[in-house]
């Protein structure tokens, strides 16, 4: 951020802190508008949001509704004849509803519980604290997000494994040990271990983009700084919170591959009977299971957009509070009393974050009862002389990167454009919005299906079968699941934003684009750059799209190769996925660090 | 054509390679481009091979075989590489690997959408696999193979299609791996008997996989049903749930929380410790049980596409992985056992790859008409909890 403008002051702490002078919305308006004006004429600038957004649609219609139609087609016709005996017989089946469909909700309950619980200090630090590789940490909060199945399964076997990590540390201690594999909490805390970082990310996003005058103001109006938090800033990471716990509750009700590699099948969920029912090519039932899946997630985000429709906020935008120091520069009680909280916390995200991905890091170093680096010269074995049906690594990355930018370029757009038009207000919005998400809430199987019948096996038009693959179908298909988490990123933001500010700029004769880009999106630069960096991330982790739609070991992607990798041993595997973190974990800081600087350039 | 030529002069893996990516991502850069149908154009195809024949692509034979993935790009086991090799110095052809990742289905969905398939060859048909075809597909999907060379050294026990598709490449036998080095004395020893694996003493000892999505799981449970009858089978599952064994997802999740020692006893294949052996390890931690002195047999073969293109290709390809010498190398790097009764083997494979002394398994047509209802039964009573 630019904090040429800023001054230092010591704030009543005593800590030291920087901070931005309050801007002025009104007058920036003013000054950036005499040289856009004239330019304003131009019919695409006008038009800019219709277009993105009828190219959302058409994309959408492309890559998701028409494949996924293909496959749910299957719950209502059955050799040719229209009948509902699909849908019926699952939820007459008590085995589906009772011991499936329930215990899949559950486990998303509590795995949502457990997110929520394990993501609200991490925000509440990342937010709030000034501490060396603050920055680098936030970007790098969501790298468990692109971790494939099979590494967290073996991450969590040797952290919380019968002979595991946390087992060998208890025993030192002279403590009872636990049985945590297998068991339902081993499946929570692998949930919370993928979605903690979501529920933290955007709610740390939310509260960077809290007002700090609002703030000032509550406090000099009498406030204690307890009812000025609950006042002010609970209001505006309300939202926030509820969509990462929406989300949250949307995925692990969807879980596939964790469950059966952590809990067994005594734990299954019904992701597990619809990829059964799909391989064993009974589709009517698994079309049957993924549409009550998707009734079911769909109806709980439609809950949650109503909710967020209903907020409205004035804020004059992101005029953040200063942070506190990590090191206090005075003991006080209470700085000791935070900063054990903050210990104890730091503990528990080592068990759950740290050790399991140093687990995996071990393994792939590991091999022949000793440490070796034989898994990393295979992969450069495999680079060297890898034949063109063979998945190499060079290429696999290269292929991540680009799906990933092209992602990044396409989604952004797409859930900004999206957010703006949700946080118009108008009947039924709630609506159109939740089949906007519906990317978020179909089983990936099912996608997957999809896609190859719709897109890879194509179309027959006029004698001219049309096919869609290759790389334009990947970038379009992740873009698809990876825009909602632009627009649910930002619409909050946006939402929380003073309607005045748009109104004053388009009365001074700004078009809506304008208005959008030079006053609204610095002011909400913080939800943006958190929605780009998981647009990038769902495309670097997206696997069951990918597969279907890349045809060839040449386009294939790091998950890919990951999983194609697996064989006898880990070691090559886990090395492949190592590389995997370590291209991730480095994209992530560079996308957080350029989409900062455009934050900085336009709101402070 | 340039693009090949362009090859030949580079001659280099990488470049060959990257040359392959923007083709492919090229291909269909127009989004919809009904011409990129191949999946693997063989643009770089092994340099070694493209620059030693100097023939034009276009006039050598294509063979293109379909198969998992694992078949060729598992580290650790893949023969693909070696087959297409040697297949390819010896007829003057060249062998393109098809993977799609959903396998046989994909070939079931093409056929059943009436869209051409350019595969000639699929290599790695299971009974399932030909049941699933075989339900889905009137026409069906294969062509009968008869009187190719060396088809009559196959063990007659491993032929499983009765009307004569698919020719049987490689079997292998499922097993119980255990670890001798976890217990209490470094002395741990696994059941002899189904029995024996509801005793107490082996209350959370075993690790099984998935019958629906996983080959292992899927034989393990065909197994207790061999043993325990249809009607018997459910109950053995119960006690044997009681008793804590668990249910993974796939083979990789279960043996890879059993080499972190979460459990002494794995459901996997008697040839364990060949590859053991190969990397090293310690030879305790891979012993095997056979239960009941019996394995369950695996067979996997190789059919043809009824609408091949190249059909004397594809029966010279089955030729050729029948020959003594193939199977033999097949065996070693695919860790199973030969098809045939003639292969050219080490002795010292049969030190490590184990056979049981009984091996059983279910004929093609009680598998068709109870698979699905016996894993379905199974699935319910074993996720009810």
């Amino acid at each position: 951020m630019d904090r040429s403008a800023g001054v230092r002051f010591v704030d009543a702490r005593g800590d030291t802190a920087v901070r931005a002078v309050p801007p002025d919305p009104v007058a920036r308006i003013r000054r950036r508008l005499p040289g856009t004006v004239s330019a304003a004429g131009s019919w695409v600038e006008r038009h800019a949001l219709g277009l993105v957004a009828a190219a959302t649609a058409a994309i959408l219609l492309v890559v998701f509704y028409f494949p996924v139609a293909t496959v749910f087609v299957e719950a209502v016709v059955v050799d040719g004849r229209v009948t509902a005996a699909p849908l019926v017989d699952v939820l007459t089946s008590e085995f589906y509803l009772v011991d499936i469909l329930w215990f899949t909700a559950y486990q998303a309950l509590l795995s949502t519980v457990a997110s929520v619980v394990l993501g609200l200090p991490a925000a509440w630090i990342l937010a709030r604290f000034e501490f060396p590789g603050r920055e680098a940490l936030r970007s790098l909060t969501i790298l468990p997000f692109v971790m494939p199945s099979i590494m967290v399964a073996i991450g969590f076997v040797a952290t919380f494994g019968r002979n595991g990590t946390l087992n060998t540390v208890l025993r030192a201690l002279g403590l009872p040990t636990v049985e945590l594999l297998f068991t339902l909490p081993a499946i929570v805390i692998a949930h919370a271990f993928y979605n903690a970082p979501l529920v933290a990310r955007v709610t740390t996003a939310a509260w960077e983009s809290v007002d700090a005058s609002a703030i000032e103001t509550a406090r000099s109006l009498g406030a204690s700084p307890t009812r000025a938090f609950y006042d002010v800033v609970v209001p505006q990471l309300r939202p926030a919170v509820a969509i990462g716990a929406t989300l949250t509750f949307v995925f692990t009700f969807a879980s596939f591959p964790i469950v059966l590699a952590l809990g067994g099948f005594q734990l299954a969920t019904v992701e597990v009977f619809i990829y059964s029912r799909i391989q064993s090519l009974a589709y009517s039932e698994a079309a049957a299971l993924a549409a009550v899946e998707t009734v079911i997630s769909l109806g709980l985000t439609y809950l949650y957009l109503r909710y967020e429709g209903r907020q409205r906020g004035d804020s004059q935008g992101a005029n953040p509070e200063s942070r506190r120091r990590l090191w206090p520069s005075s003991w006080t009680l209470r700085e000791v009393g935070i900063r054990t909280v903050i210990v104890g916390y730091g503990v528990v995200i080592l068990a759950v974050f740290v050790v399991p991905v140093a687990s995996m890091v071990l393994t792939s170093v590991t091999g022949g009862g000793g440490l070796t680096l034989e898994h990393y010269l295979f992969l450069v074995e495999r680079q060297q002389t890898g034949a063109s049906y063979q998945v190499r690594p060079l290429p696999a990355v290269r292929n991540s990167l680009l799906f990933g930018a092209g992602t990044l370029l396409v989604a952004v757009p797409m859930g900004v454009v999206l957010a703006v038009l949700t946080t118009r207000r108008f009947r039924g919005r709630a609506a159109i919005d939740a089949l906007t998400m519906a990317p978020l809430a179909v089983s990936g199987i099912v996608v997957g299906l999809g896609l190859l019948r719709g897109l890879v096996f194509g179309v027959e038009v006029l004698g001219t079968r049309i096919r869609v693959t290759g790389a334009v179908a990947v970038v379009a298909a992740h873009a698809v699941g990876a825009y909602p988490f632009v627009t649910r990123s930002v619409a909050p933001l946006l939402g929380n934003l003073d309607a005045r500010l748009v109104e004053s700029a388009r009365s001074l004769g700004a078009t809506r684009v304008r208005a959008l880009v030079d006053i609204e999106l610095p002011l909400v630069a913080a939800g943006v750059v958190a929605g780009a960096a998981f647009a990038f991330a769902i495309s670097i982790g997206e696997f069951d799209s990918t597969i279907v739609l890349a045809e060839g070991s040449s386009s294939y992607t790091m998950p890919v190769a990951v999983e194609r990798y697996l064989g006898r041993r880990l070691g090559p595997a886990t090395a492949m996925g190592c590389l995997l973190l370590a291209v991730t974990s480095l994209s992530f800081v560079v996308i957080e660090r350029f989409g900062g600087r455009y934050g900085g350039r336009g709101g402070f | 054509m340039r693009r090949r030529s362009f090859l030949r002069a580079a001659g280099a893996g990488g470049v060959a390679g990257l040359a392959g990516c923007t083709g492919g991502g090229g291909g269909s850069g127009s989004g919809s481009d009904s011409g990129s149908t191949e999946t693997a154009t063989p643009t770089a195809e092994d340099t070694a091979v493209a620059t030693a024949t100097g023939t034009t692509a276009s006039s050598t034979p294509e063979l293109v075989v379909a198969t998992y993935g694992t078949f060729v790009d598992a580290p650790s086991t893949s023969p693909g590489r070696w087959i297409k090799e040697t297949f390819e110095s010896e007829f003057d052809a060249t062998l393109t690997f098809e993977t799609p990742d959903s396998e046989i289905n994909y070939y079931i969905e093409r056929a059943n959408r009436g869209i051409d398939i350019d595969a000639d060859v699929y290599a790695g048909v299971r009974v399932r696999d030909l049941i699933r075809i075989d339900e889905q597909l009137d026409g069906g999907l294969f062509t009968t193979v008869e009187g190719v060379p060396g088809q009559e050294n196959v063990k007659s026990d491993i032929q499983f299609d009765p009307s004569g598709r698919v020719v049987p490449f490689a079997t292998g036998y499922v097993s119980l791996v255990y670890d001798r080095t976890q217990g209490a004395y470094g002395d741990y020893s696994a059941p002899e008997t189904f029995e024996g694996l509801l005793e107490s003493e082996y209350e959370g000892d075993l690790l099984a996989q998935n019958p629906a999505s996983s080959t292992t799981g899927r034989l393990f449970l065909l197994h207790t049903i061999q043993e325990f009858g249809p009607d018997g089978y459910l109950d053995y599952w119960a006690d044997l749930q009681d008793n804590g064994a668990r249910v993974l997802g796939s083979w990789s999740d279960s043996y890879g929380a059993y080499q972190e020692e979460q459990a002494p006893m794995v459901v996997s294949y008697s040839t364990d410790q060949v590859y053991a052996a190969r990397s090293d390890e310690n030879l305790d931690q891979h012993q095997i049980r056979f239960l009941n002195d019996q394995g369950y047999a695996d067979a996997e073969g190789m059919a043809m596409f009824e609408g091949t293109d190249t059909p004397d290709l594809a029966r010279s390809f089955a030729e050729f992985m029948l020959r003594p010498e193939v199977q033999g190398e097949i065996a070693q790097q695919w860790v199973s056992f030969p098809a045939t009764t003639t292969a050219d083997l080490p002795d010292s494979f049969a030190t490590y790859a184990q056979e049981p002394p009984e091996g059983v398994a279910f004929n093609y047509e009680i598998l068709r008409d109870n698979l699905s209802e016996w894993t379905r039964e199974w699935e319910r009573q074993f996720a009810s909890k």
